[in-house]
């Protein structure tokens, strides 16, 4: 496998009794790219994630994150490597501050989890206030995260996977139920991300206009089979993929 | 999110300590000062009560501490944690058992059994915490469940060892503790340590940490915590101090008997933490101090008493959900919030 190759799926494969989620998926995720992985509804997506951060084993197939195996490694060990994900429905601590559920992810980074006695260390205050700043969330430090908009509520999502400065981020549907505006900040916070941190980042998306306007790759999935890869634009001229999948959109 | 008395869900104790910026830092430091005074104050109040109330009275106090700490120690699990746990009532009992049973069986010294008892706690919370923790929510609390059923039904049945049902009763308790006051005052410095440890363990990364696990378990996962292993942590901490509440119980009831390791007895920290508000450390103390004296004081008016508790619960479950605390802290916020607009 090449050093420029950052995570590496081959023949990973999912059933759930004889429906096949994941259907032998080869995939290869260059270092510091925006890979997106797109497809209509119950084409795999969510099941590929959720195989790539270890919520679900795969049933065959090999996976490779930085050279080392992952595949059926616990969810835990796998965030701990530095592969995140930023779930697709708002995943935070509902009656935790912003600032608390920061706290809490980097206590994780740090290796500080089972730290019975000590104080708060303003190090890490300094990391999560850093980070507030970076998502834009400062103002809102202070407040419950259930009480934050949606789209703060995402932002939120972003800088606790952040938190883990991971070296490969998962955006699974970032915009998803944004505002237009909303979903024009957080495309600019991910572009943002992988140019200045060269942060690896894979992304699931429906909307194809954010999709070709950030992404370096394209993986196209249909009935849990990558049926098209490659660079962006040309699977956005691929005249099958767009016909099949991307209909007006594109 | 625990905080001294008042401080309600959402503020943290060292919140003020913790913004980054060396200002910030020291007016914490500043804060500090009044935030300790009251909990020292109150010490110093309690201590003098040892010389200002009756034998009776003191002896009550003596068992409220105890039950206070054992009502603090399960909210680590019921309010920072988020499990509830039927199963206490074995690390309480076993506590009381092992001061009872290393002097009947080999007259060890109260202080050595005093001390061993939260060791074995701990020891004991291992597997029990290995087995339930497997369980989520309603079948965590059902495995706990039938762990205290089963060290119930091993006290009671075991009679050569335990004396079954009778329980063991004796002198193993020093005779300067059976005194009223000195025994109170022992059991008041070992609530004050107890509690003391408890408070830092919820403010530390560790209680940070268990009450994200409370909030959403599964991404505490996707950020890299071994949920089974931290939830494992604090059902041995708990364990513990619970039963090192059993070996307070000793020392004014100078007994141990199978009810004390009853699922029912379990329920009674939960009632207390429920009572006093377990989303704040100190609920659940307060809750023993109004659990204790209330049911004194309804003995004597309510042969059902039980019954009062119910519909006290049910109250306080509809209406005020936080408990005591919980809602004197909400409350002030709204009054402060009311005044800063003003």
């Amino acid at each position: 496998m090449s050093d420029d190759i950052l995570l590496s799926a081959r023949g990973l494969r999912r059933t759930f009794g004889t429906f096949r989620a994941v259907d032998g998926v080869d995939l290869d995720v260059r270092r510091g790219s925006i890979h997106s992985v797109i497809g209509p509804n119950g084409a795999g997506k969510t099941t590929l994630f959720r195989l790539l951060t270890g919520i679900l084993r795969p049933t065959a197939g090999t996976l490779h994150f930085g050279g080392e195996p992952i595949a059926g490694e616990p969810v835990h060990v796998i965030a701990r490597r530095g592969l995140v994900q930023a779930f697709q429905a708002t995943n935070i601590f509902p009656r935790l501050s912003v600032r608390e559920s920061l706290r809490a992810a980097l206590v994780s980074r740090h290796g500080r989890t089972r730290d019975l006695l000590s104080w708060s260390q303003p190090a890490m205050e300094q990391e999560a206030s850093a980070l507030l700043d970076t998502v834009g969330l400062t103002r809102l430090a202070e407040e419950e995260a259930q009480k934050l908009s949606h789209g703060d509520q995402r932002a939120l999502e972003v800088a606790l996977a952040l938190a883990m400065r991971p070296r490969l981020l998962l955006l699974d549907e970032p915009t998803a139920g944004m505002s237009p505006f909303e979903s024009r900040k957080m495309v600019q916070l991910v572009q943002r991300l992988a140019a200045e941190e060269h942060l690896t980042v894979i992304l699931s998306e429906h909307d194809m206009e954010t999709v070709f306007g950030i992404s370096d790759r394209v993986s196209v999935m249909h009935q849990g089979r990558v049926i098209a890869d490659g660079p962006a634009r040309e699977v956005r001229a691929n005249s099958d993929v767009m016909a099949i999948y991307l209909g007006s959109e594109a | 999110m625990y905080g001294p008395p008042g401080v309600d869900v959402g503020d943290t104790a060292d919140e003020s300590v913790s913004t980054g910026d060396g200002s910030a830092r020291l007016s914490g430091r500043a804060e500090l000062v009044p935030r300790l005074l009251v909990p020292i104050v109150l010490v110093v109040v309690m201590a003098a009560l040892a010389f200002l109330l009756s034998d009776n009275v003191l002896l009550t106090l003596q068992e409220v501490l105890a039950l206070a700490v054992f009502a603090t120690a399960t909210n680590l699990l019921l309010g920072q944690a988020g499990l509830v746990s039927f199963g206490q009532a074995v690390f309480y009992g076993l506590g009381a058992y092992t001061v009872a049973l290393g002097w009947l069986h080999w007259q060890l010294p109260f202080w050595a059994t005093f001390v061993m008892a939260p060791v074995l706690g701990a020891l004991v919370a291992v597997p029990i915490g290995l087995v339930a923790l497997r369980a989520r929510r309603l079948y965590f609390a059902l495995s706990t469940l039938a762990f205290s059923e089963l060290a119930y039904q091993l006290a009671e049945s075991r009679y050569d060892f335990t004396k079954g049902a009778n329980g063991v009763f004796g002198t193993f308790v020093p005779t300067s503790l059976t005194f009223p006051r000195t025994g109170y005052l022992f059991v008041l410095a070992v609530t004050v340590v107890s509690l003391l440890l408890l408070w830092k363990v919820n403010h530390s990364p560790f209680g940070l940490v268990l009450r994200a696990i409370r909030e959403n378990r599964d991404r505490m996962q996707a950020l890299g915590v071994n949920v089974y292993l931290h939830q494992l942590i604090a059902f041995v901490i708990s364990g513990a101090f619970c039963a090192l509440a059993g070996a307070m119980f000793v020392v004014f009831s100078q007994s141990s008997y199978p009810e004390l390791l009853d699922w029912t007895t379990s329920g009674e920290p939960i009632f207390m933490a429920v009572i006093g508000g377990m989303g704040t450390f100190l609920g659940p103390a307060v809750g023993a101090f109004i659990y204790q004296f209330g049911h004194d004081e309804l003995v004597r008016y309510v042969s059902d008493w039980q019954l009062v508790l119910g519909a006290v619960l049910l109250a306080i479950v509809m209406f005020w959900p936080e408990g005591l605390l919980g809602g004197l802290g909400r409350l002030g916020k709204i009054l402060r919030k009311r005044g800063g607009n003003r």
